[in-house]
C-alpha cells in the first residue's frame, strides 16, 4: 500500500476491475440459473403414473404374484399390497406403478370391526377396506405391526395407524392418517370406484391434490 | 538429468518450499493423513467401479435370471451392472473396499476434527481451514449418500425415496428443488444418471478442490506445534521433514491402513445387493442411514408431528427434523472459531484440560448426537420392549437434554480432579527438590 492515495477523477483501475468482475458474476449467475431450468425435466403424466382411478382393478403388487387380480378369498387381517391396474391409450392393461406412491394396502376384517370414521360405503360390505400404503410422514411403505395383529406400523420411524378406524394415526410422527380408497366388488375383482377420499402422500394441501385430480380428469377426457 | 529438470522446473525451490515441510511427531496428527489416503483409495476404486457400472435406471432383462420370453425378468440396468460387478473376480471385494473406505474416511475426518477442536487448533490464524474442513465433512457425507443410491437395489431405492421426500419438504420451493435435483418426480427416468453425475463428477471435484485448498493453507500456516515443541525449542518449528523422514512413516501408515481396509472388506460384507434385491414395493425393515447420519434419522423419529402453514408454505416435522435441526447443528460447528476472540496467533496445541468449558461443551455436543443416534433405533427399542410407543418420545427427549448436561458437569468434575492431582504433583516435586538442596 502506498502511503498517499492518489485521487483520480476518472475510473480507477481497482474500481474498473471490481465493476467488471461484478458484471461477469451477474451474467454468469443468470446464465447458470437458466441452465438449472434444464435440470428439471417436464413432467409427463403418463397413464402408469396416474393415481388409482374409477374402474381400476386392484392387482397384487408382491413380486411373485404381480399383476394377478386380488381375490376376496386371499384377504384377511394381514396386509395385502396391490397396484391399481387400468387401461392404457390403446386399451391394453397398464399397471399404474410408474408412481410408487400409488401402492394400496387392503385388509379384510370380520363384519362390524371396521368402524367410524372409516367411510363404510367405500368398503366392501364393511369387511374389506383399502388405503394408500404410503406413510404420510416421509413416504415409506407401511407394513403390518410386528407386535399387534390387525394394526399397521411404518418401519421407518414407527408411525402407527389403525386400519379399522380410517387408518388414523395412533402413534409416532405421521401428520395425518392414510387416505382411504373407495372400492367395490365387480365379479371376482376388487375395483376402484373413485379417487382417494383424502389427499394421499406426497400431497400436503387439499388444493394441490384437487388440481392434480383435475389434471388427470382433463387428460382422460 | 537432475540439473536438467531443476533448470526447468525449479525443483530445488519446490524442495525447500514443500518437500521439507515439517511434520509434528505425534500420533494424533495422522488422522488428517488417513482421511487423505482414504480419499485417494476411494478415487482409485471408484474409477475401477465406474468402468463396469451402467448409470441407468431403465429396465433390462436380468442376464442371470432372464425369466421367459412372455414374462422377462426386468430389472434396472444400474442394479444389473451391480450384480455383474459382484460376479467379476474380486468385484464384490472392490465394492466393499470402496464402501469401507468411505466409512473410514468420514470416521477419520470426524476424529480429526475432534482433535482440532479439543486442542484449540481452530483458533487464529486457522479459522479458514476449520471452515473448509466443515465443508469437506458436509460434501463427504453428500458424496457418500449419493454413492448409496447407485447400486439401485431395493435399499437404495427406498433411501432415495426418503431423500427425495426430505428435499421436497422444504417449504415453498421443496417440490421444485427435489425435481430439479433428482431429474423429475420420483423416481424419474433420469434419476440414476443424475445421481451418478453428482457422485463421480460434481462432488469428487468439489472434494478435491477443497482438499487442495485445505492442504495448501495448512502448509502455509504450518501445523500447530505439539506441547513438547515448546520445551525443546520455543517458537521454532519442530518436526520431521516430509522428504525423507515423514514419507516412510506415511507409506507405512498407508500400507497398514490399506491392509486393514482390505481385511475388513474380506470378512465384513457391506450393502449386499443380492440380498436386498431389485426395487420393489416391499418395505425393508430397519432401513437406516449410515452411522454418521443416524442422528438426523433419530431426530426425525422423535420429533412430534406438526404442520405449520406460513404464506402457503408448509413447515412440517420432516423439514424441521431433517433439514432445520441438522443445519443448526452444523452452524454451531461453523461458529466454533468465532467464539474465540484472541488476537494472538496460536502456535502450540492446547491441553484440553486447561479449557474445561470448551472441553465440556464439545463432549456435551457429541453426547447429544449420540443420544439422537440411539433415537434412530427407536423402532428396535420399541420392538425389544425397552420403550413403548407411548413413552419413547418423552424418554428420548428427556435424554436429549439430560445426557449432554450431565456429561458437561461430569467433564468439569473430572477436569478439576486432574488439576488437583497435577497441583499436588507439583507441590510434591517442589518439596522433594527442596529436600534435595
Ligand atoms: S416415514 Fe413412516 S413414520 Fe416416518
Amino acid at each position: 500500500m502506498t502511503r498517499y492515495k492518489r485521487q483520480d477523477p476518472e475510473l480507477s483501475r481497482r474500481r474498473f476491475i471490481n465493476l467488471a468482475m461484478g458484471t461477469t458474476a451477474a451474467v454468469g449467475g443468470v446464465s447458470l440459473i437458466s441452465v438449472l431450468g434444464t435440470a428439471n425435466p417436464v413432467f409427463r403424466l403418463t397413464r402408469d403414473k396416474m393415481p388409482p382411478l374409477k374402474g381400476d382393478v386392484l392387482v397384487h403388487a408382491s413380486n411373485n404374484k404381480e399383476g394377478q387380480p386380488v381375490k376376496l378369498s386371499e384377504l384377511n387381517e394381514q396386509l395385502v399390497r396391490a397396484w391399481p391396474m387400468g387401461k392404457g391409450e390403446n386399451g391394453e392393461n397398464v399397471i399404474r406403478k410408474g408412481d410408487p406412491n400409488n401402492l394400496v394396502a387392503i385388509y379384510r376384517f370380520p363384519r362390524g370391526q371396521i368402524i367410524q370414521p372409516t367411510n363404510l360405503e367405500a368398503t366392501i360390505n364393511g369387511e374389506v377396506v383399502a388405503y394408500s400404503d404410503i406413510c404420510t410422514h416421509a413416504g415409506c411403505t407401511v407394513a403390518d405391526s410386528d407386535t399387534r395383529a390387525g394394526a399397521m406400523k411404518c418401519p421407518c420411524h414407527s408411525g402407527e395407524y389403525d386400519p379399522k378406524r380410517a387408518a388414523v394415526v395412533v402413534g409416532g410422527p405421521p401428520p395425518r392418517g392414510l387416505a382411504q380408497l373407495p372400492i367395490a366388488l365387480q365379479g371376482d375383482n376388487l375395483v376402484v370406484t373413485d379417487f382417494f377420499l383424502q389427499m394421499p402422500y406426497p400431497y400436503t394441501s387439499e388444493g394441490e391434490w384437487e388440481s392434480f385430480k383435475q389434471e388427470v380428469e382433463e387428460q382422460l377426457a | 538429468m537432475n540439473q536438467w529438470l531443476d533448470e526447468r522446473l525449479h525443483l530445488s525451490r519446490l524442495n525447500d518450499k514443500f518437500l521439507r515441510k515439517a511434520f509434528p511427531v505425534h500420533h494424533s496428527f495422522f488422522l488428517g493423513e488417513i482421511t487423505l489416503f482414504s480419499l485417494i483409495i476411494l478415487i482409485l476404486t471408484g474409477i475401477l467401479l465406474a468402468l463396469s457400472y451402467e448409470p441407468s435406471n431403465s429396465l433390462v432383462v436380468n442376464s442371470f435370471d432372464p425369466g421367459t420370453t412372455d414374462a422377462p425378468n426386468l430389472i434396472p440396468a444400474a442394479y444389473h451392472s451391480a450384480l455383474k460387478i459382484n460376479a467379476m473376480p474380486f468385484g464384490d471385494m472392490l465394492r466393499r473396499i470402496h464402501h469401507w473406505t468411505a466409512n473410514i474416511m468420514i470416521a477419520a475426518s470426524v476424529i480429526h476434527m475432534m482433535r482440532i477442536y479439543f486442542t484449540g487448533a481452530f483458533k487464529k490464524p486457522r479459522e479458514i481451514n476449520w471452515w473448509i474442513g466443515m465443508l469437506l465433512l458436509i460434501f463427504a457425507a453428500l458424496t457418500a449418500v449419493t454413492g448409496y443410491v447407485l447400486p439401485y437395489d431395493n435399499y437404495a431405492y427406498n433411501t432415495l425415496k426418503v431423500i427425495y421426500g426430505i428435499a421436497a419438504s422444504v417449504p415453498w420451493v421443496g417440490e421444485w428443488v427435489a425435481q430439479a435435483a433428482f431429474a423429475g418426480k420420483f423416481p424419474g427416468d433420469g434419476v440414476i444418471p443424475r445421481v451418478y453425475g453428482y457422485h463421480i463428477m460434481l462432488l469428487p471435484g468439489i472434494l478435491l478442490a477443497l482438499t487442495g485448498a485445505h492442504m495448501l493453507i495448512m502448509i502455509k500456516q504450518k501445523h500447530t506445534q505439539p506441547q513438547y515443541a515448546k520445551r525443546i525449542a520455543y517458537k521454532k518449528i519442530v518436526g520431521v521433514p516430509l522428504m525423507t523422514q515423514q514419507t516412510p512413516i506415511m507409506l507405512l501408515l498407508t500400507f497398514a491402513f490399506a491392509g486393514i481396509i482390505v481385511l475388513f472388506s474380506a470378512f465384513i460384507p457391506v450393502h449386499p445387493v443380492e440380498y436386498f434385491g431389485p426395487p420393489t414395493t416391499t418395505p425393508i425393515n430397519n432401513i437406516k442411514p449410515d452411522w454418521y447420519l443416524l442422528w438426523v434419522f433419530g431426530v426425525l423419529a422423535i420429533i412430534p408431528s406438526f404442520e405449520l402453514r406460513i404464506f402457503g408454505g408448509l413447515i412440517g416435522s420432516e423439514f424441521v427434523g431433517a433439514i432445520l435441526v441438522p443445519t443448526l447443528a452444523l452452524l454451531a460447528m461453523f461458529a466454533v472459531p468465532m467464539l474465540d476472540r484472541s488476537k494472538e496467533n496460536l502456535y502450540y496445541a492446547e491441553n484440553p484440560t486447561n479449557y474445561p468449558v470448551r472441553l465440556g461443551a464439545g463432549v456435551a455436543f457429541m453426547m447429544l448426537l449420540v443420544v439422537w443416534s440411539v433415537a434412530g433405533y427407536k423402532p428396535e427399542l420399541i420392538s425389544a420392549g425397552i420403550l413403548t410407543t407411548a413413552n419413547s418420545n418423552t424418554v428420548l427427549w428427556i435424554a436429549s437434554f439430560l445426557v449432554p448436561a450431565l456429561s458437561y458437569f461430569a467433564v468439569q468434575l473430572i477436569v478439576r480432579g486432574i488439576r488437583s492431582l497435577r497441583e499436588s504433583d507439583a507441590r510434591d516435586r517442589a518439596a522433594f527438590q527442596a529436600a534435595d538442596d
